[in-house]
């Protein structure tokens, strides 16, 4: 049967661009974070020169996060609202916690790691873990705790923003070793073995993300309409270009086959290549969940 | 007095499609141009001479179990005990969760004011004793409002006697706003919508 609108409202989108970024960012500390703390946590030795660069990443990227939210309030001089008239169920006021616990352990990790006291380093490593953990899966419950918008309702949100967040830290991490080694200081001999280390979990990371998507995508599509119609938007609809084109192919298919062939896994360019990928891959994942979330119509 | 609880009845058999209650509601409450807080959907099915129009009148639900106030960070909406979901302007730091949590598009942020604001059954109507402006100036009385806990009201006696609609019933949201007769193309929020289907 022919239906045709003749006449219906639909309101401006609420969030866009700016929120994208923010998830994009505090996912690109979480995950420097982790990295950091694989020496000065774990003991992993060989990533003890990811240390030192994986805090102070991780802070700076968490000093700027916040400010893209702030701006995007309508109100930003009423932030302390956020303090004052909290309310638990809301998943922003468990992000007021961690977005101000969070820097903070950053900081004084950071502090005893440049002072060289190892034992209070590895204390406050491990603290920082679940607080990295939480500040980035927060952020996955705030699209999974939007019950009105079908592509972000769903229980693998959070890990899925948490798996993106090491797949983008991995590959933020190996472009500044990379810079660091081959630009910086290219006068200099370097091992490149802490490159392909890198590279190499990276391609796991990948290869997790991907196995994630999959899952999220085979589910909506099998589920009620509208998680269909959400699923067709990405894989043949109006988001499918960012979703296939840049997000798989470009963020995540070129990077693999860089990584894992003969040719190109020990070629630097290559590696620092696809890390850009990797990293372009994930800012366009954002974008579509944030974005693609919101332009399914509710009217 | 017993608590109230604020309902409304939009009777599809009676409705016009005038779009009377969408400019009594716009200056009623001084909504100002691109932004709505009751407008009416009209669809067109079928093909020449089977062919109808149905409309669809919308306003904020007043949720019985409402998403935009469950996660609100400050507190800035709530539900009253009569039923009315109502934002607290000055609280409000305009993060517009609310309005990426609410089912029914029934929330905007105001163009000319950073605010975020939506319809609230006209409550300053309501408690000077008045209608709402959308109920008051409906020309075929298709839109009721009253008391569900009054069962001698107008809504309580309608719902009794007929079947009705809610839009969304699977969001578990419990709208306060009932249809009869409402189409379920008009309630489809993809039906015609040629990029969707
Ligand atoms: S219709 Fe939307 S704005 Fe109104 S109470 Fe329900 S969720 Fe909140
Ligand atoms: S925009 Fe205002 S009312 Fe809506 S969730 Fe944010 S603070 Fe609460």
């Amino acid at each position: 049967m022919d239906v045709n609108i003749i006449y219906n409202i639909e309101h401006e989108m609420p969030l866009g661009i700016l929120i994208s970024l923010y998830f994009y960012l505090t996912g690109l500390s979480a995950g420097s974070f982790i990295i950091s703390t694989f020496a000065y946590g774990f003991g992993m030795v060989k990533f003890k020169p990811l240390g030192k660069i994986g805090v102070v990443m991780a802070t700076l990227l968490l000093v700027i996060a916040p400010m893209t939210l702030l701006v995007d309030l309508e109100q930003p001089l009423r932030f302390w609202h956020l303090i004052l008239y909290l309310r638990i169920t809301s998943p922003i006021t468990w992000g007021t916690f961690l977005l101000t616990l969070y820097p903070m352990n950053c900081v004084v990790y950071g502090y005893f790691m440049f002072r060289g006291d190892m034992k209070r380093t590895k204390i406050f490593g491990l603290i920082g873990i679940p607080l990295a953990l939480m500040v980035h899966g927060y952020t996955g419950f705030i699209l999974a705790l939007g019950k009105a918008r079908v592509l972000w309702n769903t229980a693998i949100m959070p890990p899925i923003f948490l798996v993106s967040a090491m797949v983008s830290g991995l590959a933020m991490m190996t472009l500044v070793v990379i810079i660091k080694d081959y630009v910086i200081q290219r006068k200099k001999e370097h091992d490149p073995t802490l490159i392909y280390d890198l590279g190499k979990l990276l391609v796991a990371s990948i290869v997790l993300d991907l196995i994630l998507i999959g899952t999220d995508l085979t589910v909506l599509l099998t589920s009620h309409t509208e998680a269909y119609k959400a699923a067709v938007m990405l894989i043949k609809g109006s988001f499918s270009p960012l979703f296939l084109g840049v997000e798989i192919f470009l963020g995540s298919i070129i990077p693999l086959l860089l990584l894992l062939s003969p040719f190109t896994k020990r070629w630097i360019p290559g590696i620092a290549i696809a890390s850009l990928l990797v990293m372009i891959g994930i800012f366009a994942m954002r974008c579509i969940m944030v974005i693609g979330g919101l332009s399914i119509p509710l009217s | 007095m017993k608590k109230k609880r604020y309902a409304m009845v939009i009777d599809l058999r009676r409705c016009i499609g005038c779009h009377s209650c969408s400019v009594a509601c716009k200056a009623e409450n001084r909504v100002p141009p691109g932004v709505f807080r009751s407008w009416v959907k009209i669809i067109e099915k079928g093909r020449y001479p089977n062919i109808t129009r149905h409309f669809l009148p919308t306003l904020c639900n007043q949720c019985e179990h409402p998403p935009c106030v469950i996660n609100c960070p400050v507190q800035a909406t709530w539900k009253q005990e009569d039923g009315i979901v109502i934002i607290d302007e000055h609280r409000c730091i305009g993060c517009k969760y609310c309005l990426a949590s609410c089912p029914y598009n029934a929330r905007y942020v105001n163009p000319l004011m950073p605010i975020v604001q939506k319809c609230y059954f006209c409550r300053h109507r309501v408690y000077a004793g008045l209608e709402p402006a959308c109920v008051e100036v409906c020309p075929a009385k298709a839109r009721i409002f009253g008391d569900l806990n009054n069962p001698e009201d107008e809504v309580t006696k309608l719902l009794s006697k007929h079947p009705f609609q809610t839009l969304k019933p699977e969001m578990g949201t419990y709208p306060q706003v009932y249809y009869i007769a409402a189409d379920a193309d008009a309630m489809d929020p993809f039906a015609g919508r040629k990029e969707w289907t």
